[in-house]
């Protein structure tokens, strides 16, 4: 049977050429050009992001393993949120990797302040100890894991270093550095810190070229000590590199996993896991996709009110320093 | 130079290997690739691999060899064997078809097989007739899962034993031992007597013992106590399988506890740091003569005679695998740690060329040149190896003969879908132990819980069937 009708209206030729002369209109408009930038950016943002979040999203409401056809995958609610909720080691996991972060930070964040406080105030040789502290940062991680394996070695150089003022208070001058729960832990905190405390050294040195010279001078003028300059003028006026140091150590430090895969592989037992290294055993050791894109999930909303915190942190922080520049 | 010396060297080999050109297996392998080549109208026929970067320096003069043979070129990619299998993973859901080969551990075949990422060579098997005489059940029935032949092996990882010859042979410790334990010094013949060994054995730096001086002191034992590489030697110590007939762990059975408390004993006669270590770390040990004894891979007594470095040569001996005793008898397992089989993508474009290679390449005739080869990784596991002039040269008679002795002991670890997760589960646990964080009882208790929900989360009926068909294949070498 032929169909002689249609249910649709077809567009007169002066209703397509007024749609196309609008379009033509529209383009030809100024408001074009500030949106062509936003399309990119929306189509870069749904490409790169939404797209593989999207994903992972799916994949966590799904019950499958690698070890299985993606085919046979069933549908799961939130079964695997629970099992990531309920789970001892993803637990575990997070908090020592707080831990690690917290540590790790803390002490680079001081180290990195001593030492750019001492360059800063050297008058000689300013460049050549600037780039010496800088170069940790610039090593591949692989390489920094490797020697500090060598390092670590228990008949090794650091042993061997540590080994007078070990044996001075009757303490075994062999750490187990990589074997001992304790020790390794320790271990992947110093190399950290070895590799990361560049960065701090680089955000405070150049808060500290960025001090206004005038007031400082005017405080000595005025016979405040350097006690009290520091205290007073300068501190205060580092804030926001302080925080800045903090932010952008604190998320790398959180996504801890080189030196724990290059150093321990998480061990001995689990007492080095963290939960960057967690999830990806649970994905690419055990096949657990979904399980680890719920896991994933579950660490994005941690994290992302941490930060939440650390931008209203900065901005709080722009702020109080806009306020106080007459 | 060296390049030129080791070309050299394995083309000697090659030539005096009185098997070249008269191994139907590999005959047969090579005439079907012509043919199919051919008969496909392949214009630059290649075939790609996903190589064990362990053989980085050796697979390639096969790989010439066998494009010299068919004309078919080879395309090697190299990774660590850490990587393979999260690698061979990602294939089965990216299914991109570059690679034809992929060369692993067995222990990786169960998942990859139950992704349907790499595919069943029976129908190959049977049209083209692979040779696996000679080989010991528990290495052979390795090669199938569920019942399918879906690896094929060329390698013998099973553990061995090595111990000072030079130190057992001294008239003093022998009689210092003998007048201690009534027995003299040899190869132990039980776990336990290799820890009394081990025992004696142990010296601290600076003494001086048996007229000799020990600078840098003597551990007893040597052997694998990392994550990662606990469970390869975990067997050793176990009477009897990890599971019953219905995957309920044995574990928790008393022979479970005491495998763990042994296992977790044996650190006492080791280096302090043994929980960090790894192979770099245990080979160079054992060649600097600062151990008595090492159970590992049988790599280590070539390292021990061909290592620049080694103190050892000339000194070691191999031994059997120290065994338990069960019912009055004594019971060895050797449990089979790694070793390096090739399984054939699902989504390679010429999966039957691919099969032919592997069978080429794993036939009696080629596969001993393989484990000859002074450059590849590739250990002793079959009977024609002891006859072969390159093996005998590269390991020597002694050590092959022990090996091969051993495959009767060779005994695989868990061949299941979720071993690695079984696996990690018992490291981690048997880790808590040896740091003295947790009792035996409880990390068996541990263990036992993590082991049901691995076992429930892919399905216990089909863990079930697949555990049942393993044991009764003779692949764990114990039965119900």
């Amino acid at each position: 049977m032929v169909e002689t009708s249609t249910s649709f209206s077809i567009p007169t030729p002066n209703a397509n050429r007024r749609t196309v002369g609008g379009f033509a209109r529209w383009l030809a408009s100024e408001r074009v050009f500030r949106l062509i930038p936003f399309l990119i950016v929306e189509g870069l943002f749904v490409l790169t992001i939404l797209v593989p979040f999207a994903l992972t999203i799916w994949i966590s409401l799904l019950k499958w393993r690698a070890n299985r056809p993606f085919e046979t995958a069933r549908f799961a609610g939130f079964e695997n949120y629970e099992a990531v909720l309920t789970n001892d080691q993803f637990w575990l996991a997070l908090v020592r990797t707080f831990y690690f972060a917290g540590v790790a930070v803390a002490l680079e964040l001081f180290i990195g302040f001593v030492l750019a406080m001492l360059v800063s105030r050297c008058t000689r040789s300013r460049q050549l100890y600037t780039t010496i502290f800088l170069v940790p940062m610039m090593i591949v991680p692989i390489v920094v894991g490797y020697n500090f394996s060598m390092i670590y070695i228990d008949s090794g150089p650091l042993n061997q270093i540590l080994a007078p003022f070990m044996e001075g208070f009757g303490i075994d001058p062999r750490i187990r550095w990589l074997s001992h729960p304790i020790a390794a832990q320790w271990g992947i905190i110093i190399a950290d810190i070895w590799q990361w405390t560049s960065l701090t050294f680089l955000i405070f040195l150049s808060g500290f070229a960025a001090l206004p010279r005038q007031l400082v001078n005017a405080a000595r003028v005025m016979g405040a000590s350097p006690w009290q300059t520091f205290w007073r003028i300068e501190l205060p006026l580092l804030k926001p590199a302080i925080v800045i140091a903090v932010i952008i150590r604190s998320m790398e430090a959180l996504k801890l996993f080189d030196p724990v895969v290059l150093l321990t592989f998480g061990g001995p037992g689990t007492s080095t896991q963290t939960v960057a290294y967690f999830l990806w055993e649970q994905v690419w050791v055990f096949n657990k996709f979904s399980f680890g894109a719920a896991a994933s999930i579950v660490l994005l909303i941690i994290f992302s009110i941490l930060i939440f915190f650390a931008v209203y942190m900065l901005i709080s922080q722009r702020r109080a320093v806009e306020g106080s520049v007459p | 130079m060296r390049l030129l010396l080791s070309t050299a060297l394995f083309v000697s080999l090659w030539m005096a290997s009185p098997a070249v050109g008269q191994d139907p297996v590999a005959d047969r392998a090579v005439a079907a690739a012509k043919e199919y080549v051919r008969a496909k109208g392949l214009k630059d026929p290649k075939l790609t691999i996903l190589l064990s970067s362990l053989y980085n320096n050796s697979f390639p003069d096969f790989a010439k060899k066998w494009e010299e043979l068919t004309g078919v070129k080879f395309e090697i990619v190299p990774l660590g064997y850490t990587d393979i299998p999260a690698k061979i993973m990602q294939e089965s859901v990216s299914k991109t078809g570059v690679y034809d080969i992929f060369n692993d551990f067995p222990y990786t075949m169960p998942d990859a097989a139950g992704a349907k990422v790499i595919i069943p060579l029976d129908d190959f098997a049977k049209k083209y007739q692979p040779d696996f005489t000679g080989i010991a059940d528990g290495l052979k029935y390795q090669q199938y899962y569920d019942g399918k032949l879906l690896v094929m092996v060329n390698d013998g990882d099973h553990l061995l034993f090595v111990l000072r010859k030079d130190l057992m042979e001294n008239p003093l410790a022998n009689a210092e031992y003998k007048a201690k334990h009534g027995k003299d010094l040899g190869c132990p013949d039980t776990v336990a007597e290799w820890a009394q060994q081990a025992a004696f054995f142990q010296t601290k730096e600076g003494e001086t013992r048996w007229g000799m001086k020990f600078e840098k002191g003597l551990s007893g034992g040597l052997g694998y106590r990392s994550v990662n590489f606990s469970y390869r030697h975990f067997p050793l110590y176990m009477k009897g399988l990890l599971f019953d007939k219905d995957m309920k762990p044995r574990i928790t059975t008393p022979d479970g506890v005491q495998a763990i408390k042994d296992f977790a004993a044996a650190i006492e006669y080791m280096p302090k740091d043994i929980q960090g270590w790894g192979t770099p770390q245990i080979y160079p040990y054992w060649g600097s003569g600062q151990a008595y004894s090492a159970v590992s891979f049988p790599s280590i007594f070539g390292f021990g005679e061909s290592n620049p470095n080694s103190v050892v040569k000339g000194k070691q001996l191999a031994c059997l695998i120290p065994g338990r005793m069960v019912d009055g008898k004594l019971v060895r397992r050797s449990p089979q740690a790694a070793g390096t089989g090739y399984m054939v993508s699902a989504y390679s474009k010429n999966p039957e060329l691919a099969y032919l290679f592997i069978q080429w390449f794993t036939s009696p005739s080629i596969g001993d040149d393989a484990v000859a080869h002074p450059k590849g990784f590739w250990d002793p596991f079959r009977l024609s190896n002891l006859t072969h002039k390159g093996i005998l040269d590269r390991f020597g008679a002694d050590m092959v003969k022990t090996t091969i002795e051993n495959t009767k002991y060779a005994a695989s670890l868990l061949l299941i879908e979720g071993n690695y997760e079984y696996f990690k589960v018992l490291d981690n646990n048997l880790a808590d132990v040896m740091n003295k964080n947790i009792s035996a009882e409880e990390a068996a208790k541990r263990i036992e819980v993590s082991w049901n929900k691995i076992t429930n989360e892919i399905g216990r009926d089909h863990q079930i069937q697949i555990w049942r068909k393993g044991v009764e294949s003779g692949i764990y070498l114990d039965q119900f």
